[in-house]
């Protein structure tokens, strides 16, 4: 689903480039629950945001089913964003101002989705995370765990194939992180793609496998058995 | 249509996030703007053509027809009787008339209080050459004296209190006269046939009577008059028609370009039998000016009214410059907002879609602001320089460009913010 082909990514400043990804060769399958671990600054989040396509990369591939990213057009890549990418982020990224209900329509807004259709979604999505009660809250009025919950329900009420996690329990403490790892699983069981940035190694042996990057090169990729690891 | 809602939506909720800047964002733009098209009104009134189908057709001939030498002299804006005369001679225009205006005092009889008028002592053809609608009764037959006017709707209506008045007699300045037509709501703005000394900024007269009644009942002309050898302008009755008193302007219609050199030609040669006469000691140097060069050639295009709409274009330039920094620092504080809609799928095309809804909304504010502004400073203009109030007036025309006006400023407002907006990285605002 996911193929990096010597992926490469440079920071530059007037003074000095930063290699902040470096030869990366990543195969991601459909359906897997992929950990990406390592320190901070190894480039963790470059790799998500250019596998979310928010940010552009300077050599190698990245090819989506099949077809590579390079060089879409702006509409290309907020279509490929829109239809077949969700983003959770550690900071929630909800609008204040804005209900859970229209926080959660925000991708389907720009689908061009009609008004039933919409309302379908959010009301399927709203039900998964346990929020529908809560639907005409606005986010200030919930918990961290709940607002994180809000922002799961926005990225799957498009009904995408890949979900990016950015340290989506960052921000929580270790109930609520429990409690979101449990939906982020339940959603991978329905066939969802997830790839996940996290620091906490207890999460990363939850996923099904473990990225580990360090200083913008792959280490090792781990495959773990969660099921062990649950059982354990 | 629901789209449109949402961004509106989304508009006014990035409003109520800070209100402040906003406000101040619009009232910057509507004080720029306001200040601007209330002098912009002015200038566009001054300058407009009052008669568009005929400002290329009526024209005012001026010669050197004086009883003195000067060799690079312009001729003079005012003619005596017998120059009108000789001018008159020709049958080449299709409409002529000589004109001035004088000032007199109205009433019903003798026992009412008189009240002032303004009086236009002219001849038949000045009704049909500048277009004065008529709203009762007729104009003078021919260019014969009589005691005969017509009355402006308004002057109808302040001394009779109805306008429906024709064959009633009234005392113009103790003499009696009836009322053969009364005018429709006219006001050429500028009144162009009465350029000279700027008097097109005054309002049209309240009173019409025949030009030969003025000279007979010896109206003294209230703006110019100029007299050589042993003529006096105030005995106008006795040495008007025979004497050097310069007081008339005269206005031709030439409806072709045919008519025009024709009559050309005929002043020309007028100039040749005058010289001949011993009458026309100067060089020849007529002129033949079209209506709506008139204001130009009398240089009657007023300096401080130009510097002053360059002063408040200038004026409105900064103020879509500030305007534009705060709405840069409005649209930077939303930037995270931004990159999160195109993060979740929004295009750049549809981010430019729901900024252009917020310029509408932006637009829609800031054109209220101006035109409460523009009308306050249109009443001040009003109240410093009352002569001016004519071409402080609105219309439909004026309205729709204060709209687009204020619609392109707006734009160009947003436009470098919005552009930075749609184009700015997603994934460091998305971070934080």
């Amino acid at each position: 689903m996911i193929t990096l082909t010597n992926l490469g990514k440079i920071f530059r400043t007037e003074l000095i480039e930063t290699h902040a990804l470096r030869d990366v060769n990543l195969q991601v399958n459909e359906g897997e629950f992929a950990a990406l671990t390592g320190p901070s600054g190894s480039g963790k989040s470059t790799l998500l945001n250019i596998l979310g396509t928010l940010e552009s990369f300077d050599s190698g591939d990245y090819q989506l089913d099949g077809k590579s990213v390079k060089g879409l057009s702006d509409a290309a890549l907020s279509k490929l964003r829109n239809e077949k990418i969700g983003f959770i982020f550690q900071s929630f990224n909800l609008i204040k101002d804005f209900s859970i209900y229209d926080n959660i329509e925000l991708p389907l807004r720009y689908r061009g989705l009609n008004t039933a259709a919409r309302k379908q979604r959010i009301e399927q999505a709203l039900e998964l995370v346990g929020l529908h009660a809560r639907r005409d809250y606005l986010p200030g009025q919930l918990s961290g765990g709940q607002q994180q919950r809000v922002a799961i329900a926005r990225a799957i009420a498009g009904e995408p194939r890949i979900l990016l996690a950015d340290e989506p329990t960052g921000n929580l403490d270790s109930l609520m992180a429990r409690q979101v790892m449990e939906l982020l699983e339940q959603i991978n069981r329905q066939g969802c793609t997830i790839l996940m940035v996290t620091h906490d190694p207890d999460q990363a042996r939850r996923a099904g496998r473990n990225i580990q990057i360090i200083d913008g090169q792959l280490h090792d990729s781990t495959l773990y058995d969660p099921l062990a690891q649950h059982t354990a | 249509m629901e789209q449109l809602f949402y961004y509106l939506k989304v508009s006014w909720f990035s409003v109520k996030r800070a209100p402040l800047p906003y406000m101040l964002t619009v009232l910057i733009l509507s004080l720029g703007l306001g200040v601007f098209f209330s002098n912009a009104t002015f200038y566009y009134r001054m300058n407009s053509d009052p008669l568009p189908d005929k400002s290329d057709k009526l024209f005012f001939p001026m010669m050197m027809l004086v009883p003195y030498q000067c060799s690079d002299c312009k001729p003079p804006s005012v003619l005596s009787y017998s120059n009108v005369a000789k001018l008159a001679a020709s049958d080449i225009p299709s409409a002529k008339a000589a004109m001035y205006s004088a000032d007199g005092y109205l009433r019903q009889h003798a026992a009412q209080p008189p009240t002032p008028v303004t009086v236009r002592i002219t001849q038949r053809d000045f009704f049909s050459m500048f277009d004065v609608p008529l709203l009762h009764g007729s104009i003078w037959a021919d260019n014969q004296a009589r005691d005969e006017l017509l009355l402006s709707k308004a002057t109808a209506e302040k001394i009779l209190g109805r306008t429906d008045v024709v064959g009633q007699q009234l005392l113009l300045d103790d003499r009696l006269f009836t009322i053969i037509g009364v005018l429709d709501d006219w006001q050429m703005l500028p009144k162009l046939y009465d350029a000279y000394n700027r008097q097109y900024l005054n309002p049209a007269e309240d009173v019409y009577l025949p030009l030969e009644s003025g000279y007979d009942y010896n109206y003294l002309s209230n703006t110019n008059s100029s007299t050589y050898d042993d003529a006096d302008y105030r005995k106008l009755a006795t040495d008007g028609r025979t004497k050097a008193i310069h007081q008339l302007q005269y206005w031709v219609q030439l409806d072709t370009p045919a008519q025009q050199q024709a009559y050309r030609q005929f002043m020309a040669n007028l100039v040749t039998d005058e010289k001949a006469a011993g009458r026309h000691p100067s060089p020849e140097a007529n002129q033949l000016v079209m209506l709506r060069d008139i204001v130009r050639y009398f240089g009657g295009e007023s300096a401080d009214i130009k510097a002053f709409a360059i002063v408040t274009l200038l004026f409105l330039l900064v103020s879509v410059f500030n305007a534009s920094h705060l709405s840069l620092n409005r649209y930077l504080s939303n930037q995270y907002e931004f990159s999160l809609r195109r993060a979740l799928g929004a295009n750049r095309s549809q981010l430019q879609m729901q900024l252009l809804v917020d310029m509408s909304l932006m637009s829609t504010f800031t054109l209220a602001g101006a035109a409460i502004i523009a009308y306050g400073c249109t009443k001040l203009m009003n109240s410093l320089w009352p002569a001016n109030r004519l071409f402080a007036s609105w219309d439909v025309q004026l309205m729709l460009a204060l709209a687009v006006l204020t619609l392109f400023c707006s734009y160009l407002v947003t436009l470098y913010p919005s552009l930075r907006a749609s184009f700015g990285s997603l994934n460091k605002q998305l971070k934080e």
